[in-house]
Protein backbone atom coordinates (compact mmCIF):
# COMPACT_ATOMS: atom_id res chain seq x y z
CA UNK A 1 0.00 0.00 0.00
CA UNK A 2 1.57 3.23 -1.20
CA UNK A 3 0.61 6.16 1.00
CA UNK A 4 -0.96 9.34 -0.33
CA UNK A 5 -1.77 11.57 2.62
CA UNK A 6 -2.42 14.51 0.31
CA UNK A 7 -5.35 12.56 -1.08
CA UNK A 8 -7.04 12.52 2.33
CA UNK A 9 -9.10 15.38 3.73
CA UNK A 10 -7.79 14.92 7.28
CA UNK A 11 -4.69 12.70 6.97
CA UNK A 12 -3.73 13.10 10.65
CA UNK A 13 -6.76 11.06 11.65
CA UNK A 14 -7.59 9.09 8.50
CA UNK A 15 -4.16 7.70 7.64
CA UNK A 16 -3.53 5.87 10.94
CA UNK A 17 -7.08 4.45 10.71
CA UNK A 18 -6.38 3.25 7.18
CA UNK A 19 -3.14 1.62 8.32
CA UNK A 20 -4.90 -0.24 11.13
CA UNK A 21 -7.73 -1.34 8.88
CA UNK A 22 -5.48 -2.64 6.09
CA UNK A 23 -2.92 -4.37 8.32
CA UNK A 24 -5.74 -6.05 10.26
CA UNK A 25 -7.06 -7.53 7.01
CA UNK A 26 -3.93 -8.81 5.30
CA UNK A 27 -0.13 -8.66 5.41
CA UNK A 28 1.10 -5.60 3.50
CA UNK A 29 4.13 -3.48 2.85
CA UNK A 30 3.17 0.07 3.70
CA UNK A 31 5.25 2.42 1.61
CA UNK A 32 5.36 5.93 3.05
CA UNK A 33 5.72 8.15 0.03
CA UNK A 34 5.07 11.72 1.12
CA UNK A 35 7.39 13.98 -0.83
CA UNK A 36 5.78 17.17 0.45
CA UNK A 37 6.67 16.41 4.07
CA UNK A 38 9.73 17.69 5.89
CA UNK A 39 12.04 15.01 7.31
CA UNK A 40 10.75 15.81 10.78
CA UNK A 41 7.11 15.34 9.75
CA UNK A 42 7.98 12.16 7.84
CA UNK A 43 9.78 10.79 10.90
CA UNK A 44 6.76 11.56 13.09
CA UNK A 45 4.39 10.01 10.55
CA UNK A 46 6.56 6.88 10.47
CA UNK A 47 6.41 6.54 14.25
CA UNK A 48 2.65 7.03 14.19
CA UNK A 49 2.25 4.49 11.38
CA UNK A 50 4.28 1.87 13.26
CA UNK A 51 2.09 2.36 16.33
CA UNK A 52 -1.05 1.79 14.23
CA UNK A 53 0.10 -1.34 12.37
CA UNK A 54 -1.78 -4.40 13.54
CA UNK A 55 -0.54 -7.99 13.55
CA UNK A 56 3.08 -8.79 12.90
CA UNK A 57 3.03 -9.75 9.26
CA UNK A 58 3.21 -6.26 7.73
CA UNK A 59 6.25 -4.12 6.99
CA UNK A 60 6.79 -0.37 6.91
CA UNK A 61 9.08 0.97 4.19
CA UNK A 62 9.97 4.66 3.92
CA UNK A 63 10.39 6.12 0.48
CA UNK A 64 14.04 6.92 -0.23
CA UNK A 65 15.00 8.37 3.17
CA UNK A 66 16.82 5.48 4.81
CA UNK A 67 17.97 7.89 7.51
CA UNK A 68 14.35 8.44 8.51
CA UNK A 69 13.69 4.68 8.27
CA UNK A 70 16.62 3.86 10.55
CA UNK A 71 15.76 6.62 13.01
CA UNK A 72 12.09 5.64 13.25
CA UNK A 73 12.74 1.90 13.41
CA UNK A 74 10.93 1.12 10.17
CA UNK A 75 11.49 -2.21 8.45
CA UNK A 76 12.87 -0.93 5.20
CA UNK A 77 13.31 1.62 2.49
CA UNK A 78 11.75 1.94 -0.91
CA UNK A 79 13.97 3.58 -3.51
CA UNK A 80 12.41 5.55 -6.36
CA UNK A 81 13.91 5.51 -9.82
CA UNK A 82 16.23 8.53 -9.41
CA UNK A 83 17.36 7.77 -5.86
CA UNK A 84 20.83 7.70 -4.42
CA UNK A 85 22.57 4.57 -5.86
CA UNK A 86 21.01 1.50 -4.25
CA UNK A 87 24.26 -0.32 -3.46
CA UNK A 88 25.71 2.78 -1.70
CA UNK A 89 22.51 3.36 0.25
CA UNK A 90 22.36 -0.29 1.34
CA UNK A 91 25.98 -0.25 2.47
CA UNK A 92 25.03 2.65 4.76
CA UNK A 93 21.78 1.12 6.06
CA UNK A 94 22.49 -2.42 7.21
CA UNK A 95 19.52 -4.61 8.07
CA UNK A 96 16.98 -2.63 6.09
CA UNK A 97 14.64 -4.36 3.66
CA UNK A 98 15.20 -2.62 0.33
CA UNK A 99 12.65 -2.17 -2.43
CA UNK A 100 13.20 -0.50 -5.75
CA UNK A 101 10.81 0.96 -8.32
CA UNK A 102 11.55 -0.22 -11.83
CA UNK A 103 10.05 0.58 -15.21
CA UNK A 104 12.04 -1.71 -17.52
CA UNK A 105 13.75 -5.11 -17.57
CA UNK A 106 17.14 -3.40 -17.58
CA UNK A 107 16.33 -1.44 -14.41
CA UNK A 108 14.96 -4.57 -12.76
CA UNK A 109 18.13 -6.55 -13.45
CA UNK A 110 20.37 -3.78 -12.21
CA UNK A 111 18.28 -3.28 -9.05
CA UNK A 112 18.54 -6.99 -8.27
CA UNK A 113 22.30 -6.90 -8.87
CA UNK A 114 22.59 -3.88 -6.52
CA UNK A 115 20.90 -5.82 -3.73
CA UNK A 116 17.20 -5.01 -3.84
CA UNK A 117 15.10 -7.40 -1.75
CA UNK A 118 11.98 -6.76 -3.80
CA UNK A 119 10.99 -4.83 -6.90
CA UNK A 120 7.95 -2.85 -7.86
CA UNK A 121 7.34 -3.00 -11.60
CA UNK A 122 4.91 -0.96 -13.62
CA UNK A 123 2.76 0.68 -14.65
CA UNK A 124 1.17 -2.60 -15.69
CA UNK A 125 -2.30 -1.19 -16.36
CA UNK A 126 -3.66 2.28 -17.13
CA UNK A 127 -3.54 4.61 -14.13
CA UNK A 128 -3.89 8.36 -13.69
CA UNK A 129 -1.31 8.38 -10.87
CA UNK A 130 1.54 7.07 -12.99
CA UNK A 131 0.93 8.87 -16.29
CA UNK A 132 4.40 10.34 -16.15
CA UNK A 133 5.90 6.90 -16.66
CA UNK A 134 4.24 6.64 -20.04
CA UNK A 135 1.79 4.09 -21.40
CA UNK A 136 1.11 0.91 -19.41
CA UNK A 137 3.58 -1.88 -20.05
CA UNK A 138 1.12 -4.72 -19.84
CA UNK A 139 1.21 -8.24 -18.47
CA UNK A 140 3.74 -9.65 -20.95
CA UNK A 141 6.43 -7.19 -19.84
CA UNK A 142 5.56 -7.99 -16.24
CA UNK A 143 6.02 -11.67 -17.01
CA UNK A 144 9.37 -11.05 -18.70
CA UNK A 145 10.65 -9.19 -15.64
CA UNK A 146 9.34 -11.80 -13.19
CA UNK A 147 11.00 -14.61 -15.16
CA UNK A 148 14.32 -12.72 -15.28
CA UNK A 149 14.82 -11.93 -11.60
CA UNK A 150 14.73 -14.10 -8.50
CA UNK A 151 13.50 -11.47 -6.03
CA UNK A 152 9.76 -10.87 -5.48
CA UNK A 153 8.15 -8.51 -7.97
CA UNK A 154 5.08 -6.45 -7.07
CA UNK A 155 2.97 -5.23 -9.98
CA UNK A 156 1.86 -1.59 -9.81
CA UNK A 157 -0.33 0.67 -11.91
CA UNK A 158 -4.09 0.39 -12.14
CA UNK A 159 -4.24 -2.54 -9.71
CA UNK A 160 -7.68 -3.60 -8.47
CA UNK A 161 -8.81 -6.91 -6.93
CA UNK A 162 -10.26 -7.93 -10.32
CA UNK A 163 -6.92 -7.83 -12.18
CA UNK A 164 -4.71 -9.07 -9.35
CA UNK A 165 -4.98 -12.73 -10.35
CA UNK A 166 -3.73 -11.90 -13.86
CA UNK A 167 -0.65 -10.29 -12.30
CA UNK A 168 0.01 -13.36 -10.16
CA UNK A 169 -0.47 -15.67 -13.13
CA UNK A 170 2.12 -13.59 -14.99
CA UNK A 171 4.69 -14.15 -12.26
CA UNK A 172 4.10 -11.30 -9.80
CA UNK A 173 4.64 -12.13 -6.14
CA UNK A 174 2.12 -9.49 -5.14
CA UNK A 175 0.56 -6.20 -6.14
CA UNK A 176 1.08 -2.57 -5.11
CA UNK A 177 -1.59 0.08 -5.17
CA UNK A 178 -2.42 3.52 -3.94
CA UNK A 179 -5.67 4.81 -5.46
CA UNK A 180 -7.77 1.74 -4.74
CA UNK A 181 -7.28 2.09 -0.99
CA UNK A 182 -8.29 5.72 -1.03
CA UNK A 183 -11.23 5.60 -3.39
CA UNK A 184 -12.87 2.35 -2.32
CA UNK A 185 -16.49 2.83 -1.31
CA UNK A 186 -16.22 -0.20 0.90
CA UNK A 187 -12.60 -0.67 1.95
CA UNK A 188 -13.36 -3.82 3.96
CA UNK A 189 -14.85 -5.52 0.91
CA UNK A 190 -11.97 -4.37 -1.33
CA UNK A 191 -9.46 -5.80 1.15
CA UNK A 192 -11.41 -9.07 1.38
CA UNK A 193 -11.38 -9.29 -2.40
CA UNK A 194 -7.62 -8.75 -2.49
CA UNK A 195 -7.11 -11.35 0.20
CA UNK A 196 -9.21 -13.93 -1.58
CA UNK A 197 -6.99 -13.64 -4.66
CA UNK A 198 -3.65 -13.24 -2.89
CA UNK A 199 -4.14 -16.16 -0.52
CA UNK A 200 -5.19 -18.50 -3.22
CA UNK B 1 33.27 28.12 22.87
CA UNK B 2 35.31 30.09 20.39
CA UNK B 3 37.57 28.82 17.63
CA UNK B 4 40.98 30.26 16.80
CA UNK B 5 40.28 31.03 13.20
CA UNK B 6 37.04 32.47 11.98
CA UNK B 7 35.21 29.95 9.81
CA UNK B 8 33.51 30.78 6.54
CA UNK B 9 30.85 28.28 5.56
CA UNK B 10 29.45 28.68 2.05
CA UNK B 11 26.03 27.18 1.43
CA UNK B 12 25.22 26.33 -2.16
CA UNK B 13 22.46 28.28 -3.90
CA UNK B 14 19.87 26.37 -5.93
CA UNK B 15 20.41 28.59 -8.96
CA UNK B 16 23.86 27.35 -9.97
CA UNK B 17 25.88 24.13 -10.07
CA UNK B 18 26.97 23.39 -6.48
CA UNK B 19 30.38 22.12 -7.56
CA UNK B 20 31.23 25.27 -9.56
CA UNK B 21 30.08 27.44 -6.65
CA UNK B 22 32.09 25.43 -4.14
CA UNK B 23 35.27 25.63 -6.17
CA UNK B 24 35.14 29.43 -6.23
CA UNK B 25 34.32 29.64 -2.52
CA UNK B 26 37.15 27.24 -1.63
CA UNK B 27 39.64 29.19 -3.73
CA UNK B 28 38.58 32.22 -1.71
CA UNK B 29 39.32 30.35 1.51
CA UNK B 30 36.00 28.88 2.68
CA UNK B 31 36.58 26.26 5.39
CA UNK B 32 33.24 24.54 5.00
CA UNK B 33 30.87 23.86 2.13
CA UNK B 34 27.26 22.95 2.82
CA UNK B 35 25.39 21.28 -0.02
CA UNK B 36 21.84 22.55 0.11
CA UNK B 37 19.41 21.88 -2.69
CA UNK B 38 15.75 21.37 -1.95
CA UNK B 39 14.51 20.09 -5.31
CA UNK B 40 17.34 17.84 -6.55
CA UNK B 41 16.85 14.07 -6.77
CA UNK B 42 18.71 11.68 -4.48
CA UNK B 43 20.86 10.62 -7.40
CA UNK B 44 21.90 14.20 -8.23
CA UNK B 45 22.63 14.99 -4.58
CA UNK B 46 24.72 11.86 -4.20
CA UNK B 47 26.84 12.67 -7.24
CA UNK B 48 27.33 16.29 -6.15
CA UNK B 49 28.23 15.10 -2.66
CA UNK B 50 31.00 12.87 -4.01
CA UNK B 51 32.42 15.68 -6.14
CA UNK B 52 32.19 18.21 -3.31
CA UNK B 53 33.84 15.87 -0.83
CA UNK B 54 36.82 15.39 -3.11
CA UNK B 55 37.04 19.11 -3.83
CA UNK B 56 36.72 20.16 -0.20
CA UNK B 57 39.34 17.70 0.95
CA UNK B 58 41.75 18.96 -1.71
CA UNK B 59 41.36 22.39 -0.08
CA UNK B 60 41.49 21.01 3.46
CA UNK B 61 37.88 22.06 3.95
CA UNK B 62 34.83 20.30 5.35
CA UNK B 63 31.93 19.03 3.25
CA UNK B 64 28.51 18.73 4.86
CA UNK B 65 25.00 18.22 3.55
CA UNK B 66 21.84 20.05 4.52
CA UNK B 67 18.91 17.92 5.76
CA UNK B 68 19.73 14.73 3.81
CA UNK B 69 21.50 12.52 6.33
CA UNK B 70 20.85 9.59 3.99
CA UNK B 71 23.00 11.20 1.30
CA UNK B 72 25.63 12.23 3.85
CA UNK B 73 25.90 8.61 5.03
CA UNK B 74 25.90 7.05 1.55
CA UNK B 75 28.48 9.50 0.20
CA UNK B 76 30.45 9.42 3.46
CA UNK B 77 30.92 13.20 3.62
CA UNK B 78 32.07 14.99 6.77
CA UNK B 79 28.70 15.66 8.29
CA UNK B 80 25.15 16.92 8.09
CA UNK B 81 23.40 20.18 8.92
CA UNK B 82 19.85 19.94 10.27
CA UNK B 83 17.19 22.61 10.47
CA UNK B 84 14.38 22.59 13.02
CA UNK B 85 12.08 20.87 10.48
CA UNK B 86 14.57 18.12 9.65
CA UNK B 87 15.24 14.82 11.42
CA UNK B 88 15.57 15.38 15.20
CA UNK B 89 19.30 15.93 15.96
CA UNK B 90 19.33 13.28 18.72
CA UNK B 91 18.04 10.68 16.24
CA UNK B 92 20.55 11.82 13.62
CA UNK B 93 23.43 11.68 16.09
CA UNK B 94 22.78 7.97 16.67
CA UNK B 95 23.19 7.29 12.96
CA UNK B 96 26.23 9.48 12.51
CA UNK B 97 29.75 8.35 13.46
CA UNK B 98 31.32 10.16 16.40
CA UNK B 99 33.97 11.67 14.14
CA UNK B 100 31.37 13.16 11.79
CA UNK B 101 30.02 16.67 12.22
CA UNK B 102 26.47 17.48 13.24
CA UNK B 103 25.34 21.07 12.80
CA UNK B 104 21.94 22.32 13.93
CA UNK B 105 20.07 25.53 13.03
CA UNK B 106 18.87 27.44 16.08
CA UNK B 107 17.39 30.84 16.78
CA UNK B 108 17.20 30.91 20.58
CA UNK B 109 19.15 29.99 23.71
CA UNK B 110 16.75 27.12 24.40
CA UNK B 111 17.15 25.67 20.93
CA UNK B 112 20.94 26.04 21.14
CA UNK B 113 21.15 24.22 24.48
CA UNK B 114 18.86 21.50 23.23
CA UNK B 115 21.00 21.09 20.10
CA UNK B 116 24.16 20.65 22.17
CA UNK B 117 22.43 18.11 24.42
CA UNK B 118 21.43 16.22 21.29
CA UNK B 119 25.05 16.02 20.19
CA UNK B 120 25.51 19.01 17.89
CA UNK B 121 29.13 19.93 17.10
CA UNK B 122 28.19 23.49 16.18
CA UNK B 123 25.04 25.56 15.96
CA UNK B 124 24.05 27.77 13.07
CA UNK B 125 22.37 30.80 14.63
CA UNK B 126 20.05 32.95 12.59
CA UNK B 127 18.85 34.79 10.98
CA UNK B 128 20.97 37.61 12.38
CA UNK B 129 19.99 40.27 9.82
CA UNK B 130 17.15 40.50 7.32
CA UNK B 131 17.83 38.16 4.40
CA UNK B 132 16.32 37.24 1.07
CA UNK B 133 18.20 33.96 0.57
CA UNK B 134 15.89 31.77 2.57
CA UNK B 135 12.27 32.53 3.19
CA UNK B 136 12.37 33.09 6.91
CA UNK B 137 9.59 33.52 9.35
CA UNK B 138 10.00 35.87 12.25
CA UNK B 139 12.18 38.85 12.92
CA UNK B 140 15.99 38.81 12.67
CA UNK B 141 17.51 37.85 16.02
CA UNK B 142 20.26 40.49 15.82
CA UNK B 143 23.92 40.21 16.90
CA UNK B 144 22.98 40.50 20.60
CA UNK B 145 21.60 36.94 20.45
CA UNK B 146 25.05 35.67 19.40
CA UNK B 147 26.58 36.98 22.63
CA UNK B 148 23.73 35.62 24.68
CA UNK B 149 24.19 32.13 23.23
CA UNK B 150 27.97 31.97 22.69
CA UNK B 151 28.98 32.91 26.23
CA UNK B 152 27.73 29.66 27.78
CA UNK B 153 27.66 27.24 24.86
CA UNK B 154 30.10 24.33 24.65
CA UNK B 155 30.23 24.40 20.85
CA UNK B 156 31.00 27.09 18.25
CA UNK B 157 28.27 29.43 17.06
CA UNK B 158 28.17 30.06 13.30
CA UNK B 159 26.10 33.13 12.47
CA UNK B 160 23.84 33.11 9.42
CA UNK B 161 21.42 35.44 7.69
CA UNK B 162 22.15 38.67 5.86
CA UNK B 163 25.87 38.64 6.60
CA UNK B 164 28.07 40.83 4.38
CA UNK B 165 31.42 42.62 4.54
CA UNK B 166 29.65 45.52 6.24
CA UNK B 167 28.40 43.61 9.29
CA UNK B 168 30.67 40.56 9.56
CA UNK B 169 32.95 42.27 12.08
CA UNK B 170 30.03 43.02 14.37
CA UNK B 171 29.04 39.36 14.24
CA UNK B 172 32.52 38.11 15.13
CA UNK B 173 32.91 40.66 17.92
CA UNK B 174 29.58 39.49 19.31
CA UNK B 175 31.12 36.03 19.78
CA UNK B 176 30.48 34.04 16.61
CA UNK B 177 33.17 31.56 15.60
CA UNK B 178 32.34 32.12 11.98
CA UNK B 179 29.64 32.88 9.48
CA UNK B 180 27.58 31.00 6.94
CA UNK B 181 26.46 32.71 3.74
CA UNK B 182 24.57 31.86 0.60
CA UNK B 183 24.04 34.85 -1.66
CA UNK B 184 26.87 37.03 -0.32
CA UNK B 185 29.27 34.65 -2.04
CA UNK B 186 27.14 32.77 -4.58
CA UNK B 187 25.59 35.87 -6.14
CA UNK B 188 28.68 38.10 -5.96
CA UNK B 189 30.18 39.21 -9.30
CA UNK B 190 33.39 37.47 -8.16
CA UNK B 191 32.51 34.76 -5.59
CA UNK B 192 36.15 33.88 -4.90
CA UNK B 193 36.93 37.50 -4.04
CA UNK B 194 33.74 37.79 -1.98
CA UNK B 195 34.76 34.76 0.10
CA UNK B 196 38.31 35.97 0.70
CA UNK B 197 37.07 39.43 1.58
CA UNK B 198 34.73 38.04 4.25
CA UNK B 199 37.57 35.98 5.72
CA UNK B 200 39.93 38.96 5.80
CA UNK B 201 37.32 41.06 7.49
CA UNK B 202 36.65 38.37 10.10
CA UNK B 203 40.35 37.84 10.81
CA UNK B 204 41.06 41.53 11.13
CA UNK B 205 38.46 42.00 13.84
CA UNK B 206 39.69 38.93 15.75
CA UNK B 207 43.05 40.68 16.21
Amino acid sequence: MVSNCQGLSSPEKQFPELVSKITAHLPVIIQLREKHLTAKALYELALKTISHMLGNRSLLCINERFDVALAAGADGVHFPENSCPLDKALAASPGMVAGKSTHSLKQALSAEADGADYLIFGPVFETPMKKRYGPPMGLDKLNEVCRSVSVPVYAIGGIIPQNTLQCLVHGAYGVAAMSVFYTADNLGRTLDNFRTVLER
Amino acid sequence: MKTQHAILCCITADSQCPVTQAEKALKGGAAMIQLRHKSASGSELYNWALDLKELCHAYNAICIINDRLDIALAADVDGVHLGQEDLPPSAARKLLDKNKILGVSVSSVTEAEKAVQSGADYVGLGHIYPTISKRKSGEPVGPGRITEIAKNLAVPVIAIGGITDKNVCEVIRAGASGVAVISTVADAPDPEKAASSLIQNMQSCLL
